[in-house]
């Protein structure tokens, strides 16, 4: 067993898109530990508290009108012109990645066991120490078109500070409407259309004295986690799908073990969209956006020694804590085989939690049918009197309801 | 290049990509919906009619619209509206009543307009239309942005005219109808086609009403003639030799008269006819469906027959070449939603129901003070289950009351799981109470209805009630001085399980949950027989470290035949005795199980306003069958009293349930209860957490838990088919939505926070899960923990 760090810088970070064909940062074998840097593609809405003095996150950041460190973002294109800019932000997520598992081939399972997570203090002298993170209200939220105040519609980011001292806790710093953010290649950002522009706090308003006296306790996880895809070259970040990617399910913390299945040589692991705290639904579209660090344990379980195991005939995610397993519903359980060429833009236009509910049931009848051998009947009966239904999000396109079963239940003669 | 750009981006609001807009009262505070309403009537054109006060109350809308085109189907109080004051110059307002008639006010008197007729509006006026019920009505607003250019040629109304639905006139209310019922479904591509429809019907029909106006003069002909020459055109914009000359040949009008009808509205014909070639381009290559034609075959289409003169005059007259714009229209993005199975009443039955209005139950609650104590201190009541104290299957506001009990007492209720009779021998046998309330012989149903349909079971002939509602509620439970306004707290005291009673099995506890028809599994089995019922009865152990239920034995159902000889070959009516002849036991079912306990009331409700005889399974506004497990011990609900008294029912005990109770029921197990009651004042309630309460509000010692349903108020949005639509609309994405307005509201109204605080919070904090999926009225609950404002002063 080895243990590895794999720090962020523009070699190990790739932005937006999942990947068969990325050159992997750093290569693994099954039992071995490494300790991965992530950050928050949100750090440009307080550039002062969360990239400046930071050389990992200002050598990602980096962007001026010479210099772009990490060019493309998004699955969208390359070669101009550009809408909103190189890979047009058809995903958004600062992936740190990809890790390949040596000897991973399509059918197994990859299991990721996060073993901590510790949050990225402010490198900056005046709030060195510090950590930071932000929220937005953005154009993809669940509330965009149903506002009842003005000016409608609206973004909002909301910057909040994380308090570890004792119980962590996340308290608001100030929030602001976003303007119209020029970025350094001279296109303009009217909404927040393209991640990673850094917004010039001179074109906004400040508001402080917000949330006064609300703390919003600390839930530390990955939104986002998961495999390349075996369908297309570059994937969008945005729909969580078979391999993963953004479930954002707060409950994917320290303790947690995701399996995936891999779907492509390798299995080429990605991280990041690290959150401080998230509710079921992620309702305004992010979390409170926070850059992280994780230690994570790699097994790999081969495709032939499935059987008879808890990951007996799994082709989704599954996540174990101490206490449940978690299963993930989407509108489409994988988007990209079920709606064809356009499918990373076509599934916004599908968003529904009946269908993710629908699909969450049948996740966890097939569960409770293959690995805990109950029939029909009886893994039915047992979903109505003893799973829970929550809604995971309504913002990232493909929408999630997981279906949860504790484990005690089990736990008995 | 960046120039382009910069265009691309300024045009990138030419488009509204969600113009779907539902409104709801639930978003608003009371003082905040006059307002709010005032809004959504002023989006079609009108508000309220002088001199009436604002509407406050319940009230919904869907709303769509596009360029110059808005559509709204209302449904809210009794009020009446006017023209918005505007100029006069666009098309008339088409008015549409739902369900009730309405009444027409103008200088010249009274009119009723009957429901299957069409109001057309002018636009300012002395005019106002009342409606005396409630509201419900479709409304289509056109204005001149809506004509892309096009010429409407002017038709004008003087007066409101009253138009019978036959003829032209009837296929356009019922696209009208069809268009506002599906508003939320549509894509944009879609409802863009059926906006342009609706207005060109309308033109049309405004045009046929202007033209038959007895003083209609010379400009009315001349309009009509200069709206049929742009049909004409319309049909064919392809002909790349569409010239003045063949048009007015057509008219069998000289082309010098064609010209002067296009100078009589300021044109000319060259210009409106490569105008509107352009603004139909334009909307194909914004439309996902012609998606799969290419720019030069849209171009050809609308007479261009070289694509790069095509391209310069698209770029000349909306700014970016047509390329450019169908990429960054491919962006755009709609809703879908599902459609579910059925439960409850069947429409054609509620429409007879309604012929004949049903007086079966009229005695008016008239028991107020009568034995009540009048002293301050409180008092201890005991309500026992039996067959006379209970009623099954519905909810009513005429029920007479079994106790009255005043604000601060506590009260112990007995109450009886309905499912308690898929194992007689286990859940009623040697319980006399229980014996009581399923007594059923050929010669006596001890509690004959069964629900909120009709007593001679003349829709399904399952039996009287005909099982439309199916828990047995005990109660109702009057609380002194209670009047519509106020909020009736219930605190959940303590939950004890009811044990056997049969010698044989005397002090075990014994529960039944079924995978019943209604069920969201049941149009999906994945083994044999489909579809099927299964009833799992289970035994619930009181153990110290882990209370838990396990199962003891599963059965498929199989028909039985009721006392009375009916057959039920589903699960259809609610306390049908098993035989256990019929069925084969299967043990060893979920083997080494063991659930947890979660004991609480699925149903805990005020009586309804609305009606007689609410079915007891959707849950709403008053409370009913909520089916949350945080309604347990400690828990505390509030809810809005809406009858003199409050009337409260409780009922429907599960011993555990899952978040969705998914195969339909929970482990159904009777128990007992006991409440204290507190009656909040409406005048007492500013500042409290439940001021301005519209729907059942839940409170642990940890949490806030706020409940939302597909339709909040079904019985208000949807009138008289209530009962039957709320079945037919189930759906999570409506509930998440309502769930959402009603946090917001809270978090806005009882914690002071501004709608961005609200929103911030609530993506980082606030858990929305699945309540259940097996109600009709489906629900997401929002779960706002206390801890959060701890600090807060």
């Amino acid at each position: 067993m080895k243990h590895v760090t794999l720090p962020v810088s523009p070699k190990t970070v790739h932005w937006g898109y999942f990947s068969k064909t990325v050159t992997p940062a750093l290569t693994l074998r099954s039992g071995d530990r490494a300790t991965i840097e992530t950050l928050t593609h949100h750090a440009n809405d307080d550039y002062e508290r969360m990239v400046q003095g930071d050389p990992g996150a200002e050598s990602v950041f980096l962007w001026t009108r010479e210099h772009k460190a990490v060019a493309r973002r998004g699955s969208g294109p390359t070669k101009g012109p550009f809408i909103r800019g190189a890979g047009e932000g058809i995903g958004v997520h600062l992936l740190t990645g990809p890790v390949a598992i040596e000897g991973a081939e399509p059918g197994d399972i990859l299991e990721v066991r996060i073993l901590d997570i510790r949050p990225r203090p402010s490198c900056n002298a005046c709030h060195a120490g510090r950590c930071f993170g932000s929220n937005v209200a953005a154009n993809w939220g669940f509330h965009y078109h149903d506002l009842i105040e003005e000016p409608k519609p609206r973004e909002v980011v909301t910057i909040f500070e994380l308090d570890t001292s004792g119980e962590p806790y996340a308290k608001a710093v100030y929030n602001y409407v976003w303007t119209p953010q020029t970025d350094p290649d001279g296109i303009v950002h009217p909404t927040i259309d393209y991640p990673g522009v850094r917004v010039d706090h001179a074109t906004i308003r400040k508001r402080e004295n917000i949330l006064s006296g609300v703390r919003v306790p600390a839930r530390l996880h990955f939104g986002t986690m998961g495999l390349a895809p075996s369908e297309a070259d570059f994937v969008s970040s945005i729909p969580p799908s078979y391999t993963g990617g953004n479930i954002d399910d707060w409950r994917i913390g320290k303790g947690a073990r995701m399996f995936y299945p891999v779907a492509v040589p390798g299995a080429y692991f990605s991280v990041g969209d690290p959150h401080a705290a998230q509710g079921d639904s992620e309702l305004g579209g992010t979390a409170i956006e926070t850059s992280l660090t994780g230690d994570f344990e790699f097994i790999l379980h081969k495709k032939a020694d499935l059987g008879g195991t808890s990951l007996e005939g799994l082709d989704h995610p599954m996540l174990e804590t101490n206490h449940a397993w978690s299963f993930y519903g989407f509108t489409y359980p994988n988007y990209l085989a079920a709606l064809g060429a356009d499918a990373q833009t076509e599934i916004a236009n599908h968003s529904s939690l009946d269908r993710a509910m629908r699909d969450a049931f049948r996740k966890l009848r097939r569960f409770l049918m293959t690995v805990h051998r109950l029939s029909e009947d009886e893994a039915i009966s047992l979903m109505s009197v003893g799973a829970d239904f929550g809604v995971t999000q309504v913002v990232d396109a493909n929408w999630g309801v997981h279906g949860t079963i504790r484990k005690n239940i089990f736990r008995c003669d | 290049m960046r120039l382009a750009q910069r265009l691309l981006r300024s045009t990138a609001i030419w488009v509204d990509p969600m113009s779907f807009r539902p409104f709801t009262s639930e978003s608003y505070a009371q003082d905040d919906r006059p307002e709010a309403w005032r809004d959504v009537l002023a989006a079609v054109g009108l508000q309220p009619a002088g001199g009436h006060s604002f509407f406050d109350g319940h009230a919904t809308a869907s709303h769509r619209q596009t360029a110059g085109v808005a559509l709204t189907r209302m449904a809210a109080g009794a009020q009446s509206v006017g023209p918005l004051a505007r100029a006069n110059e666009d098309l008339p307002i088409a008015l549409m009543p739902v369900e009730d008639g309405m009444v027409l006010k103008t200088a010249g008197g009274h009119r009723i307009v009957p429901v299957g007729h069409l109001l057309m509006l002018p636009r300012s006026g002395d005019w106002s239309v009342v409606f005396q019920r409630d509201m419900r009505a479709i409304v289509l607003s056109v204005t001149s942005e809506a004509l892309h250019g096009r010429l409407s040629g002017k038709p004008r109304l003087g007066e409101p005219r009253v138009v019978p639905t036959s003829g032209f006139a009837e296929v356009f209310s019922r696209l009208l109808d069809a268009t506002a019922r599906t508003l939320d479904a549509l894509s944009d591509s879609e409802w863009n086609l059926l906006a342009q429809s609706l207005v060109d019907l309308l033109l049309t029909l405004a045009h046929q009403l202007a033209a038959s106006t007895s003083d209609a003069g010379a400009s009315a002909t001349q309009a009509a003639l200069l709206h049929r020459i742009c049909q004409t055109i319309e049909r064919r914009l392809d002909d790349p030799d569409l010239v003045p000359a063949r048009v007015a040949q057509a008219e069998g009008i000289s082309e010098r008269y064609l010209q002067k009808l296009f100078e009589t509205v300021g044109d000319n014909f060259t210009h409106y006819v490569r105008e509107r070639r352009l603004q139909r381009a334009w909307a194909d290559l914004s439309s996902p469906s012609e998606a799969h034609r290419s720019i030069s075959e849209i171009a050809y289409a609308y007479g261009f027959g070289d694509s790069a003169h095509f391209s310069r005059a698209f770029r000349h007259r909306f700014g970016l070449p047509p390329r450019e714009f169908r990429q960054q229209e491919a962006e755009r993005a709609t809703v879908q939603h599902g459609v579910a199975g059925q439960r409850g009443w069947p429409q054609e039955a509620l429409a007879q129901l309604r012929a004949h209005q049903s007086v079966e139950v009229r005695s008016r609650v008239a028991c107020a003070g009568a034995g009540a104590p009048t002293t301050a201190e409180r008092r201890h009541h005991h309500l026992p289950v039996e067959a006379s104290r209970v009623h099954w299957g519905y909810f009513s506001r005429s029920l007479p009351p079994q106790i009255e009990i005043a604000s601060g007492d506590t009260i112990t209720i007995e109450t009886l799981t309905q499912h308690a009779s898929d194992d007689p021998e286990l859940m009623i046998s040697g319980d006399g109470a229980a014996e009581s309330v399923f007594g059923w012989t050929p010669g006596k149903k001890n509690v004959d209805r069964r629900g909120a349909g009709p007593m001679d079971a003349s829709v399904f002939g399952r039996g009287a009630g005909e099982g439309f509602g199916v828990h047995i509620c005990t109660g109702p439970v009057a609380v002194k001085d209670a009047q519509p306004g106020d909020v009736l707290e219930v605190r959940i005291l303590d939950i004890v399980p009811r044990a056997s009673r049969n010698p044989s099995h005397a002090g075990r506890v014994f529960g039944s949950s079924v995978a019943a028809w209604w069920g969201y599994h049941y149009n999906e089995f994945l083994g044999g027989p489909k579809p099927r019922e299964a009833v799992t009865i289970y035994e619930i152990f009181e153990d110290a470290e882990l209370p838990h239920a396990r199962a003891l034995y599963s059965y498929r159902w199989e028909p039985q035949t009721d006392p009375f000889g009916v057959v039920h070959a589903t699960y259809d009516y609610p306390g049908v005795p098993v035989a256990p002849g019929t069925i084969k036991r299967r043990h060893a079912v979920l083997d080494g199980i063991k659930i947890p306990l979660r004991p609480h009331f699925g149903v805990i409700a005020l009586a309804p306003r609305e009606l007689d005889f609410v079915d007891s399974v959707p849950p709403s506004y008053f409370g009913g069958n909520l089916d949350n497990w945080r309604l347990g011990k400690g828990a505390t609900v509030y809810l809005p009293v809406s009858v003199p008294g409050a009337l409260l029912s409780v009922g429907d005990p599960h011993a555990a349930q899952g978040d969705g109770e998914l195969s339909g029921t929970a482990i159904e197990c009777s128990m007992t209860g006991t409440f204290e009651v507190i009656l909040h004042k409406k005048a007492d309630l500013a500042g409290r957490p439940f001021a301005d309460l519209s729907y059942p509000l839940i409170e642990t010692e940890s949490d806030w838990v706020l409940t939302g349903f597909s339709h909040p108020n079904y019985l208000a949005e949807f009138g008289a088919q209530g009962q039957s639509e709320v079945y037919a609309k189930s759906s999570l994405d409506l509930a998440m939505k309502d769930a959402f307005r009603k946090m917001r509201r809270f978090l806005m109204n009882v914690k002071g926070l501004s709608e961005d605080e609200a929103i911030a919070l609530m993506s980082a904090a606030v858990d929305f899960g699945v309540t259940q999926v097996v109600d009709g009225n489906w629900g997401v609950h929002a779960i706002l923990s206390k801890r959060l404002f701890q600090d807060a002063s």
